[in-house]
């Protein structure tokens, strides 16, 4: 009986060490994990008004090999009160992250957006141009 | 060793036995007795200055000790022309229809006080109370005391509230049409033509206007009578009119009181107190119905949300119905 107990707990407490020596997985300074993936794009982009509907007229146009996104908006949009929209690459994340509404009005330096794979060793700036809809 | 196991297990068994074994003994509950009575409200959302807070309050005693003799409501506050306690008793039918009985005269009002005499020789009933929130009561808070009298002498009261009633005031159903009542005041809660505007112009703060140009959605708009000339095509601002109004477009925020539709959703006074105008437009195009807009007037004493109940290209115009909040 006496032995029976023994060997049980000794396999409980094999069992656990194995577990607590095991590799935890790494995370970044967000608490986002780290993965092996070195993919690093955007593959949509969005632009939302005040009232959370796109302004967009078409489709934005992003173009991952020279880094850029251009995006034409409905005549009469509000630029200084946008919400953009990424979606990136599986594991992969944004800086400056999008905490709120972001003016977008100063057409002539547009805003810059680094997309961060999920390696974290790939790192690549996109710029986002805006062109608001003429008035015929 | 064995044998201690057993008896153990023998004696662990005997008590599940036991226990599982006891009857619980029930006994029908026994009604209360004397006169009861309960209340609900029944109305949801902000308590607006102008509108109803209804509520409904049920009596009932055993039918041996006695019948109901009157019911009152005492609110804190007097309530407006159109306060009234129910005369009539409700059940609702197999049709899912609430039927009136008629069980007493029809409720007197006295300062604040409301009361009803029942005529019907009664044990029970529920008897809906209807408040019109009074200008008196706007900001403040309004308690109601119902109480119900027994002919056998007994009382019993219930206390419903206090109720915050909200600053905002409320217009429902405004018409603006282009070109001709198409100014609209948050100060005075009302859409004037050009004239009107001209008479009163230091309180106009938008411009209703439709436009369908082609290659653009411009449609309908609201436009401070101070933004850019570009956001007023065809628009000659009467003299004086220059107001730069804040806004801020919405989509889907189906206020109940101003859509009156099926969306819970309730603008409170909190809700203008939290807004943030900062770098907002002043001028709205492409708006359409259960669209709306946050506003905030040019010197800051008012902030209004301001909802598209519907649009008519044909015509052209827009029905709003209006939210205000004075905010100094």
């Amino acid at each position: 009986m006496k032995k029976y107990l023994m060997i049980t707990l000794s396999l409980f407490l094999i069992t656990f060490a194995g577990v607590r020596c095991s590799k935890d997985f790494p995370v970044d300074s967000d608490g986002l994990l780290i993965t092996t993936r070195g993919e690093c794009y955007v593959s949509n982009f969005e632009l939302l008004g005040a009232d959370f509907v796109t302004v967009r007229s078409t489709a934005a146009v992003i173009d991952t090999t020279v880094l850029t996104i251009n995006a034409i908006v409905l005549y009469g949009t509000d630029l200084k009160n946008l919400y953009p929209q990424f979606s990136l690459v599986t594991d992969a994340k944004l800086d400056p992250k999008i905490a709120g509404k972001v003016d977008f009005s100063d057409l002539a330096n547009p805003k810059k957006y680094t997309v961060i794979s999920g390696n974290r060793q790939v790192k690549k700036t996109y710029t986002v141009y805006i062109t608001v809809q003429p008035k015929p | 060793m064995q044998r201690k196991y057993f008896s153990l297990i023998t004696l662990m068994l005997v008590i599940i036995f036991f226990y599982s074994c006891k009857n619980d003994e029930y006994s029908v509950p026994l009604g209360k007795t004397g006169l009861n009575n309960d209340c609900i409200k029944r109305t949801l959302g902000p308590n607006i200055v102008g509108t109803n807070i209804e509520f409904a309050y049920a009596i009932a005693m055993p039918v041996t000790t006695g019948k109901i003799v009157s019911a009152q409501v005492d609110a804190t506050i007097a309530g407006a022309t159109g306060t009234y306690l129910e005369n009539r008793s409700f059940y609702t039918n197999g049709s899912g229809v609430d039927v009136g009985i008629t069980v007493g005269s029809t409720s007197v009002t006295t300062d604040t006080k409301t009361l009803v005499t029942f005529t019907k020789d009664t044990c029970a009933s529920t008897l809906r109370y209807f408040y019109t929130i009074p200008e008196a009561a706007r900001g403040k808070s309004v308690t109601f005391t119902f109480a119900a009298t027994g002919s056998n002498g007994e009382k019993a009261s219930f206390t419903m509230g206090p109720y915050v009633i909200t600053k905002m005031d409320m217009k429902l159903d405004l018409v603006a049409t282009d070109n001709k009542a198409c100014y609209i005041s948050i100060a005075d809660m009302a859409i004037f033509d050009a004239a009107g505007a001209a008479a009163n112009p230091g309180n106009i703060d938008l411009v209703y206007l439709y436009r369908a140009i082609t290659g653009i959605t411009f449609n309908h708009a609201l436009a401070s009578p101070a933004a850019s000339p570009e956001y007023l095509p065809g628009i000659t601002l009467p003299t004086g009119v220059n107001k730069s109004t804040k806004m801020s477009k919405t989509w889907a925020l189906n206020d109940f009181n101003l859509a009156r539709l099926q969306y819970g959703i309730y603008i409170d006074d909190v809700d203008f107190q939290q807004l943030d105008f900062t770098n907002a437009p002043n001028f709205v195009i492409n708006l359409k119905a259960q669209a709306g807009t946050w506003v905030e007037t040019a010197d800051g004493k008012y902030r209004a949300y301001i909802y598209i109940n519907a649009v008519n290209n044909a015509t052209p115009s827009m029905t709003v119905s209006i939210k205000r909040f004075l905010m100094k």
